[in-house]
């Protein structure tokens, strides 16, 4: 093995492999900042064009997007509060106040370095314990899924941020709004008012998009009415400055690396959730949990320290067994195939030179969108000095162009739209948004694998029941998930009987 | 008589003559295509269809004269790419790559889906991915007589994992167990993928995966493939019987995924002409066929009027066994 990762090595130290990686960062850190352009569609549209390279270069270029664009969503996330891409969510609770404090460089330099060490340790996994943490991998059946989703909606407590009551009717409106569409195991459509966009539910990027730019704009419409100036604070700080603060929090970017890894290898969850879980095990291990939503430097590292630690999860169960674990991986799967790469023993053995060099190119990836994510970055933390006019409108455009550039449906435009209503309501009576993008996200899921496990043992409750007692990781989530309600609720109490 | 004749002779001559003055600059200033050619394919980018599109954009580019471009209209299990192809300007610039039998499905288990199969012209028919019967490599069933024996023992308890619901996976189990006389419960699963890995881990006792999803797994030793619902072997697992040498009965393999390229109907007959002879040409390109080989795509060529013929004769076959999905 380590002959093959030397011999990576020697192919990865060529000028034309490095510039196809440093233009997959490129291109990634663009398509992941703009809201609408996913990593997905990203790494599709340049498949084509690593079809004449090498494939370790054609390899490495889809390596850089991908990584690359998941980490720079949170760029417009903590910028402008619009998710740049589902993964950024859970980044935007913490980066955006940051930001409103005047902290713009410091929340964009928390969020990549934090990027940046768990992507690291998440291509350290993929090259060291891929084997093992990939058969892990496939214990996972449907009851462990549906758990593991009950679970996540519990980190609804988290994201409420001193509104529990406000957080649940946001969550339990997502799990609402997760109903839309075709019934997963009958096929049956539900509410979909004979809209074929809405067949498959309400995509997830349509209503991310709406959901934060559009309240996002009338805000910034109101306060522009209102005479309300931008802080127009030159925020000149060096973003290597906040190094040393990173690295104080080894805890936190260990604990949110493992939970980044652990949700990358299981097929179907992804990186959304992973920053969301990570978020909530921040705050919940932290001494101050109440800073959690007013631009916490734990949270917003957490949750980006985990996003990316996902990416190279997602990469050990694609390319040790060839399952995909999420869109952009499977997008990846065609880009192995069509360079003849079939993921499995093979992969590491056969063509163990391709391999290792894209492997090694994902390190490379993840050093390079430091300095290139910082120098964008750079630039664009120029965009809170826009006057706010012109600035909404763009976001506006930006907004219908991506949504309508996804599959070229103007239904699309008009669920973004309605969302963004939904979500200038939320706005207006001081509702979190983020539960309810983890009820959609997480409503598909719970009611998938639930529908799923009860089909397995032939509709028989009781069966179910026994298997979630009886299957150990399923018995081992369970446990956790009781132990996280009973916190939850232990500190709502406490919390207000303190305020009583 | 002999008048008559001259004179048709003198018609068709002239009717000739006509047609070649009429036609030859008609050509040569058609010159079609001008520019980029668009595809749709009606799924994400990344999936099985996505990928063939793509490779074959690739070949065929040289064949066409021009750039064939992907464009991915995915969501509501094709309809949306597929209504799309046929709203599209039959100027020849928008061809789609359609699959069969979901085009059919899509029409025969929704109301209200805005287009007929008439919409369509078929130009060419690429790939053949037929529905295979897969176990996990350690099972106990090693023949595919050990899972009928095994299916009739336990009627309706025996959980197999397909694409799903109300897939092309689906559909060839309805006739399956139609046709083998047995009852299996169907768990739908969200691809051909999550299903391999339902297998891989034991969750379900088989999977019916499209054949392509399944060869990469089988090479790895994972899954061992008990019979493949088609005519013929399949080329990239050629041990594996059909379903007819497994189990002597004739199973219509009406699930196989069929991939081919269809336009909007109303396309010139020198611009659909030009589009056959393009695919017809990569079809026999030896760099694509290569390249196919690597990747493991199932290739099967056929005519426009073969496509067609298949077209209809697959469209009375999902007819009879359609209700059994709704």
């Amino acid at each position: 093995m380590i002959d093959n990762i030397l011999l990576g090595f020697v192919t990865l130290m060529d000028v034309g492999m490095l510039s196809a990686i440093a233009a997959g960062v490129i291109g990634g850190v663009l398509i992941g900042m703009l809201p609408g352009l996913s990593s997905t569609m990203g790494v599709a549209l340049l498949i084509p064009i690593t079809f004449s390279m090498p494939a370790q270069m054609g390899l490495g270029m889809l390596g850089g997007i991908y990584l690359a664009s998941t980490y720079s969503g949170s760029i417009s996330a903590i910028l402008l509060n619009i998710p740049g891409t589902s993964a950024a969510v859970a980044t935007l609770l913490d980066g955006h106040p940051m930001s409103q404090k005047g902290q713009s460089t410091r929340a964009i330099a928390l969020a990549t370095f934090g990027s940046c060490i768990g992507g690291m340790i998440s291509v350290i996994a993929l090259l060291f314990i891929a084997p093992p943490l990939a058969e892990f991998s496939l214990r996972f059946g449907s009851p462990e899924f549906f758990l593991l989703a009950l679970c996540g909606i519990t980190v609804i407590a988290s994201l409420s941020a001193g509104a529990m009551e406000k957080g649940l009717i946001a969550g339990a409106l997502g799990l609402l709004l997760s109903t839309i569409g075709n019934h997963p195991l009958t096929g049956f459509m539900r509410f979909t008012a004979d809209i074929p966009s809405l067949y498959d539910g309400i995509p997830l990027v349509v209503a991310l998009i709406g959901l934060y730019s559009i309240p996002e704009v009338i805000d910034m419409i109101v306060r522009d009415k209102a005479g309300q100036v931008p802080i127009r604070q030159r925020d000149n700080a060096n973003p290597f400055s906040f190094l040393p603060e990173v690295f104080r929090q080894k805890v936190n970017i260990l604990r949110s690396s493992l939970i980044g890894v652990i949700v990358g290898i299981i097929p179907g969850v992804g990186c959304s959730v992973g920053g969301f879980i990570s978020y909530d095990a921040a705050k919940r291990a932290s001494k101050t949990p109440e800073k959690f939503g007013h631009g916490s430097a734990e949270g917003v590292i957490a949750c980006e320290t985990a996003n990316n630690a996902v990416t190279g999860g997602t990469l050990i169960p694609l390319m040790t067994l060839g399952i995909p674990g999420n869109p952009v991986t499977a997008v990846l799967l065609g880009g192995l195939m069509i360079h003849g790469l079939t993921p499995g023993a093979e992969l590491f053995t056969i063509n163990a030179d391709i391999s290792y060099s894209f492997i090694l190119s994902l390190f490379v990836a993840n050093l390079l969108f430091v300095p290139i994510g910082l120098f964008v970055a750079k630039y664009c933390v120029k965009v809170t000095l826009i006057p706010m006019p012109v600035l909404a409108a763009t976001i506006v455009a930006l907004a219908v162009i991506g949504t309508f550039s996804i599959r070229g449906a103007l239904e699309d435009v008009a669920i973004m739209l309605f969302i963004g209503a939904i979500g200038f309501i939320l706005q207006l009576f001081g509702v979190p948004r983020a539960p309810m993008v983890l009820g959609l996200v997480l409503g598909t899921l719970a009611e998938g694998e639930l529908a799923r496990s009860l089909a397995i043992v032939h509709g028989d409750w009781s069966a179910f029941g026994i298997q979630l007692v009886t299957r150990p990781i399923s018995l081992v989530i369970l446990i956790f998930c009781i132990f996280a309600l009973i916190q939850g609720v232990m500190q709502h109490r406490k919390k207000s009987k303190l305020l009583e | 008589m002999q008048k008559n004749s001259s004179l048709s002779n003198i018609i068709l001559s002239s009717t000739l003559l006509m047609t070649s003055l009429l036609s030859l600059p008609v050509v040569s200033a058609e010159d079609f295509p001008k520019k980029p050619v668009a595809m749709i394919v009606a799924y994400s980018p990344g999936g099985g269809t996505d990928t063939a599109a793509r490779v074959l954009a690739k070949f065929v580019g040289p064949h066409l004269g021009q750039r064939l471009i992907v464009q991915n209209k995915p969501g509501a299990g094709g309809q949306i790419g597929f209504s799309n192809l046929a709203k599209a300007k039959n100027t020849g610039y928008k061809i789609g790559f359609i699959n069969v039998p979901s085009i059919f499905m899509v029409k025969m288990l929704r109301e209200n889906v805005p287009y007929e199969m008439s919409d369509f012209e078929p130009i060419a028919n690429i790939q053949l991915d037929p529905v295979v019967l897969a176990v996990n490599a350690d099972s106990p069933l090693k023949t595919f007589a050990d899972f009928l024996a095994a299916a009739k023992k336990d009627p309706g308890k025996f959980n197999i994992a397909g694409d799903g619901p109300q897939s092309n996976n689906q559909l060839q189990v309805v006739v399956a167990e139609d046709k083998l006389g047995i009852d299996i419960n169907f768990v739908p699963f969200s691809g051909s993928g999550p299903a391999i890995s339902a297998v891989l881990g034991n969750q379900v006792d088989a999977a019916v995966p499209s054949a392509s999803s399944a060869t990469n797994h089988v090479k790895n030793g994972r899954l061992r493939v008990l019979a493949v619902f088609a005519d013929k072997r399949y080329s990239y697992l050629p041990d594996v019987p059909t379903i007819k040498e497994a189990s002597g009965i004739d199973v219509p393999g009406i699930g196989a995924s069929m991939r081919g390229i269809a336009i909007p109907k109303g396309v010139s007959a020198e611009r659909k002409a030009h589009l056959e002879k393009a695919f017809a040409k990569v079809m026999v390109d030896p760099k694509f066929i290569a390249h196919a080989k690597k990747m493991g795509m199932p290739l099967n060529y056929m005519t426009a009027q073969e496509f067609s013929a298949y077209l209809v004769e697959a469209e009375q076959a999902v007819k009879q066994y359609i209700h059994l999905l709704k």
